[in-house]
Parts: structure tokens; C-alpha cells; sequence
């Protein structure tokens, strides 16, 4: 144990020692997305003040009696700038010398079709001089507006044509007659809960834990293959192998010290994202809780304790494939080429379950997705949160058979003289094509 | 009593490279013995498989009775290698490296703080321990690995090219720490070197080796006797015409 304790303190000194690592993957996380959420803050509040001191202007060619009322609407509460204009062009062109970034024209005949009872028409014209969402986003304030006073107006004349039929129906029923409510079910738990906030929980908590369990793996992945290739470029490993320490302790210090350092990763990763989440969006409001009637939609604590012994063992099985890897390589940089064949296995299952059910998918697909691990850990987290927990030990079943295997392998690579003697250069695969 | 070494028809391939094509030759408990040959004449192989880092592929080796490739475990309690190109961890200071090396070897008999103490002494960087190894000078660093090899006091020592691209000062420094450690300690020591000169001032025995093969093993002085040679390397430019 003292050895092993040595060798796991020496690797953690090294790495997190080592500028580039202690800077790309703990002090990175921790300014960059905290810095990242405060621009986004900052423009965003920026965004919202422009938005809300927008101006817009008018344009009025009716000179009917119900316009008034329209106008009356528009210039409360709003700056509106009144464009004098003998004609729509000339209307323009004064409009692009205002500050306000919306022409309303109303057209000569609104009245007229609003008393009697046709569609009366509107123009918005947006004024983009530097293409900024203010900009953008401006006319949509004042269909806004218009929106309001249309449906307030219909109500109204509905309402006239109620009484003067001398019938007793509710305006808004003859306006929108039907409306559709929506409720989920779930493993035989009715939810009057609709499906699509059902799945912003999900997202929440079973895509999220994978999706931070992924980010573990790549840092982690990223600390093994430099650790072996450190060994290597700084021609250490020799020593180390000749001390009077088995090989699997060595390997052993290597998972070891590579997991407290990727943890502190994935720690800082997951600090400085939830800074940024919180000032980035910080303008949003509350998502709502959901009522969910004494059902409990979550990880209950032995759910928790698969989604971790899931993410402890995926992560050793990550690791010892990215030792396994970097061997073939004399340089950091080249293990780290290396590893980076191994994000394909693990990203691709991530992003195509994020959003679809592997029972959704093609037969084919599915099972070249069921035969990848790293399907599985998602798998896993998913089951458990869903409380179907024998899928879950099926899927941690899966993955440990296959971190068995690699850590065997590891095991083997670390016990002969492949460690020290095997080579993947660029010129070993010409000479393999060469051959053939 | 065992020889310290005994290395029998060794035999070792890469891929349908032969790197040795059976070295024999062995080494007596207590004495320096030198490995002396151009590059690639199988030196550094030879050293490999004495420190259990390769296997033979045909051939024995055994360190004080023990075989390399049957007891691998056993013979790295008694042995310490140093490597021709060898680093020390860049982000550890000297001290730290030193002490993560002696906790290995601490077996009741010799505690850490006492090979630290004799590492410290025979690196003889004072001070400069206290850095971190990426601030080291080439020899600084040479005398660190140097120092890390011979603190715990190991049956065998093994070097190779103790001396190789060092500038005169650090290489007499190593050369001066060698023999007097080995001498006052009774290590028995196999040094790889194409060194010539280094080897005749270091070593009781030498044997010459060339592509892969030992040609002649014998003191410095019988083997100057033997080629009527002035000193080893035209020994060696001798023995290698005979061959």
C-alpha cells in the first residue's frame, strides 16, 4: 500500500504541476465559463435594456375614425415617433433618419375594413443598420402589440355579435373552440404533467449526469495517455519499471492518480458551468416545479448508487484503454492523437441517445450501438433513473466485463517489454499498406 | 560462491533485427566491470535484460544465482539501473524525487530519511535540491539519477554511459563518485560505456563487445598485453580485425 500510495502522489504532483494540465483542465473551467456567463449576462442585459427603450415609428395614411383608437393604444407607454410624410418612400426615408428601429404603415382603409368587418393590414418595416438582435427582435415587440389589440378587438366584435343574435356562447370559446391539454404516463403513473416538461427533468438529471460522466472521461482519458507519455518523453519509464514494485501497482498508481486528477477536472468543470448556467441565464425566469402526486420522478438512493458505480467503472475502463493506447506512442502529443480515437465511442452513443430511444432506432443501429460500452454507461444512468434497475445492472454488467477485459490487456502490456518496445508511427502504418 | 553475473549465450531479436547473437561473459561480487563497444554492438540490450526491462530470446542471465526472466521481482530488490538517456520527473524538485525513489527501497533495513540523506550526499547538489528537476542542467541531472542509483545501496549497480554528453567537469565529478562509492560500499557495479578512457580508469574487468558477439574479456592491462596495445581502444581496433 505504501508504494502504491507513492506512486498515486507522485503522478498527482506531476500532473497537476504540469502548466498546461493544471491550466487546460482545472483553472480553464473555473475562468472561462464563469467569463463566458458574464458576457453572455452582460450582453444580454445589454440586449434587454436596448429592447426595452426601443422606439419605433408611425406611419399613418387612414384618416378614418378607428385608427384613433389604434394609435391612442400604441403611443401609451411607448416612444413612438410620428412620421409626417407625404408618401410611403418619402415615410422611409424620414424613418431612417429617426433613432427607432420599426416603421408601423398603416395603410390608407383600415378603418373602412375594420367597421366593416374585412381583414385590415399592417406593415412592419425593420430598419438592420448593424444586424444586431435588438434589431432583429424589434418588430416582433410590435406585432406584439398589434397581436394584443387584434385579439382584444375580435373579442369585442364577437361579443357584439352575441348580443345581437341574442345568443349566450363565450367569445373566447368562438374565437379558439378547441383547446388541447396534455398529461403523461408513466410507468403506469398518470402525470398531469405535459411530456415535454417531463423531459426537461430527464435532460436534467439523466442526460446531464452522462453528459458530465463524458466530460470525466475525456479528462480523464486526456491525464492517462499524458501521464504514460510523460513517462516516455521524459524517459522515466525505465526506471520506473526496474523499481521493486509490481507492474500492476504502477498500473494501479497510474489509474489512481489519473481518476483524482480528472475528478478535480470534471469538479472544476462542473463548478465553473454551473457559474456559467447561473449568469449567463440568470435573466430567465424560475423553471417551475412539477406536482407529481406522491410519485417520485428521480434517482432514489439505490438508483444514485448504480448512476455512481456506473460512472466509477466506465471511467476505469476509459483509462485503462487510454494507457493501453498511449503506449504505442514516445510523445504526449502523440498519445493524445492516439486517445482521441477513443471520444468517437464515446460521444457518438452520448449525442444519438441524448435525443432519440435506442428502441427507436434501426435494428442495425442498435445493436452496433448495444456492442459499444459507452452506449451502455448512458444506458445505465438512464435505466436508473427510470427505476428499471435490472436494465441497469444488465448495462454495468456489460461495462465491466469489457474493463475487465482492457485491464487485462493493460495488464499484460504493462507486465512484458511491449510497454518500452511498442512503437505506431506514421511510418510503421506506410510500411503495413506498403506490404500488403 | 555465484558470480555477481552470469550471462550465458545470450540471444535477442527485434523483429529481424539481432540485436545480440549469444553474449556470454560473467562478472565477480565486488568488482567494476566494464561493457565496452561502438553503438549499437548490443551493450545497452545486454543491460536491459540484466535489469528484467526485456526477456532473451534465446539464452540465461542470472544476477547473484537469481534468473532475470524466472524471479523478474526478486532481482529488482538487489539491482538499480540508469539508464543512458534517463529524466527525473520535471515537476518534482530534486528532493521530492530523491525521497519518492528511496520509499521503495525502505525495508526496515535502511529507513527513506537514511538513503535520503546518503543521495543528497553523493549528488552533492546541496541546495539545489530544493528545485524542480525542469531547472536542472544536464549534468545536475546526471548527478541526481546518479545519486538515486547508488543511495540504497544496491547489490548491483547498473550504468549505462554514466558520463555520456556530460562536459568535463560533471563527467569527472560522476566518474570520481563512481569509484569512490563503489569502492567504500562494495557494490558491484557493470558500467556500458564507449568510453574508452572512462572504462580503463573505472573498471577492474572489461569485456568488449561487437555486433552482439564478446570478443575479449580480460583487466585493462591484460588485454593491452594481449593486442600489445598502448591502450583499449586500440585494444578494441585490434580485437575487432582478429574477429
Amino acid at each position: 500500500m505504501g508504494n502504491l500510495r507513492s506512486l498515486v502522489v507522485k503522478e498527482i504532483k506531476e500532473l497537476i504541476r504540469d502548466p498546461k494540465i493544471l491550466l487546460g483542465v482545472v483553472l480553464m473551467p473555473l475562468i472561462m465559463y464563469p467569463l463566458m456567463g458574464s458576457a453572455m449576462n452582460i450582453s444580454q442585459q445589454s440586449m434587454m435594456r436596448a429592447m426595452a427603450s426601443a422606439s419605433f415609428a408611425v406611419y399613418n395614411e387612414d384618416e378614418g375614425a378607428v385608427v384613433d383608437s389604434f394609435l391612442e393604444y400604441i403611443y401609451a407607454n411607448n416612444t413612438v415617433h410620428t412620421i409626417e410624410a407625404g408618401s410611403l418612400e418619402d415615410a422611409i426615408m424620414a424613418f431612417q433618419d429617426t433613432n427607432a428601429s420599426t416603421l408601423l404603415y398603416v395603410r390608407e382603409g383600415y378603418s373602412d375594413n375594420v367597421t366593416q368587418g374585412f381583414k385590415a393590414y399592417l406593415k412592419l418595416y425593420a430598419n438592420l443598420k448593424s444586424l444586431s438582435i435588438v434589431e432583429t427582435e424589434s418588430p416582433n415587440a410590435v406585432s406584439g402589440l398589434i397581436n394584443l389589440y387584434s385579439y382584444y378587438l375580435s373579442i369585442n366584435k364577437i361579443e357584439g355579435y352575441i348580443t345581437e343574435s341574442g345568443g349566450a356562447a363565450e367569445p373566447d370559446a368562438i374565437r379558439n373552440p378547441i383547446r388541447t391539454t396534455s398529461a403523461s404516463i408513466i410507468k403506469g403513473n398518470v402525470l398531469e404533467v405535459a411530456p415535454s416538461a417531463i423531459f426537461s427533468i430527464v435532460m436534467n438529471q439523466s442526460i446531464t449526469l452522462p453528459m458530465m460522466t463524458m466530460l470525466t472521461l475525456v479528462f480523464a482519458i486526456q491525464m492517462a495517455a499524458t501521464s504514460i507519455a510523460l513517462e516516455k518523453e521524459e524517459k522515466t519509464l525505465e526506471t520506473l519499471m526496474t523499481l521493486p514494485v509490481s507492474r500492476m501497482t504502477i498500473l494501479s498508481g497510474k489509474l489512481a492518480g489519473s481518476i483524482v486528477v480528472s475528478i478535480f477536472g470534471a469538479i472544476a468543470s462542473m463548478v465553473g458551468f454551473g457559474y456559467y448556467m447561473n449568469s449567463a441565464f440568470a435573466f430567465a425566469p424560475e423553471m417551475t416545479s412539477m406536482a407529481t402526486d406522491g410519485f417520485s420522478l428521480g434517482l432514489k438512493p439505490f438508483g444514485l448508487a448504480l448512476v455512481g458505480i456506473n460512472i466509477f467503472i466506465t471511467l476505469i475502463s476509459a483509462l485503462a484503454l487510454a494507457i493501453c493506447l498511449s503506449v504505442f506512442s514516445d510523445s504526449v502529443r502523440g498519445a493524445q492523437s492516439l486517445t482521441g480515437i477513443l471520444f468517437i465511442p464515446i460521444f457518438i452513443p452520448a449525442m444519438i441517445l441524448m435525443f432519440s430511444d435506442i428502441k427507436m432506432l434501426p435494428t442495425t443501429m442498435q445493436w452496433i450501438l448495444l456492442a459499444i460500452p459507452y452506449t451502455h454507461s448512458i444506458l445505465a444512468s438512464k435505466a436508473a433513473f427510470l427505476g428499471d434497475y435490472s436494465a441497469a445492472i444488465g448495462s454495468i454488467a456489460y461495462i465491466t466485463a469489457f474493463t475487465v477485459v482492457v485491464l487485462y490487456i493493460a495488464a499484460r502490456i504493462f507486465s512484458t517489454e511491449r510497454i518500452l518496445t511498442s512503437r505506431f508511427t506514421l511510418d510503421r502504418i506506410r510500411n503495413l499498406f506498403r506490404r500488403r | 560462491m555465484d558470480n555477481a553475473i552470469e550471462v550465458e549465450a545470450l540471444v535477442k531479436h527485434f523483429g529481424s533485427v539481432e540485436a545480440l547473437r549469444g553474449t556470454t561473459f560473467s562478472v565477480n561480487d565486488r568488482e567494476i566491470f566494464g561493457l565496452i563497444g561502438p553503438n549499437g554492438a548490443g551493450k545497452t540490450t545486454t543491460l536491459r535484460i540484466l535489469s528484467t526491462l526485456i526477456s532473451p530470446t534465446v539464452g540465461y542471465a542470472k544476477v547473484f544465482g537469481v534468473d532475470v526472466v524466472k524471479e523478474p521481482v526478486k532481482i529488482r530488490e538487489m539491482i538499480s539501473y540508469l539508464p543512458e538517456e534517463a529524466g527525473a520527473y520535471q515537476n518534482l524538485s530534486g528532493h521530492e524525487y530523491l525521497e519518492f525513489m528511496a520509499e521503495f527501497y525502505d525495508n526496515g533495513e535502511r529507513s527513506t530519511a537514511d538513503m535520503l540523506e546518503e543521495g543528497k550526499y553523493i549528488s552533492g547538489l546541496e541546495e539545489r535540491l530544493n528545485d524542480r528537476v525542469k531547472d536542472y542542467s544536464k549534468g545536475m541531472k546526471r548527478r541526481l539519477l546518479l545519486a538515486r542509483a547508488l543511495m540504497m545501496k544496491p547489490r548491483l549497480a547498473i550504468l549505462d554511459e554514466p558520463t555520456s554528453g556530460l562536459d568535463v567537469v560533471h563527467a569527472v565529478h560522476v566518474r570520481q563518485t563512481i569509484r569512490d562509492y563503489v569502492d567504500k560500499q562494495g557494490v558491484t557495479t557493470l558500467i556500458s560505456s564507449h568510453n574508452m578512457l572512462e572504462v580503463e580508469y573505472l573498471c577492474n574487468r572489461v569485456a568488449l563487445i561487437d555486433e552482439g558477439v564478446i570478443i575479449a574479456v580480460g583487466t585493462p592491462s591484460e588485454l593491452m598485453d594481449r593486442f600489445s596495445a598502448e591502450n583499449l581502444e586500440e585494444v578494441f581496433m585490434e580485437a575487432t580485425k582478429l574477429g
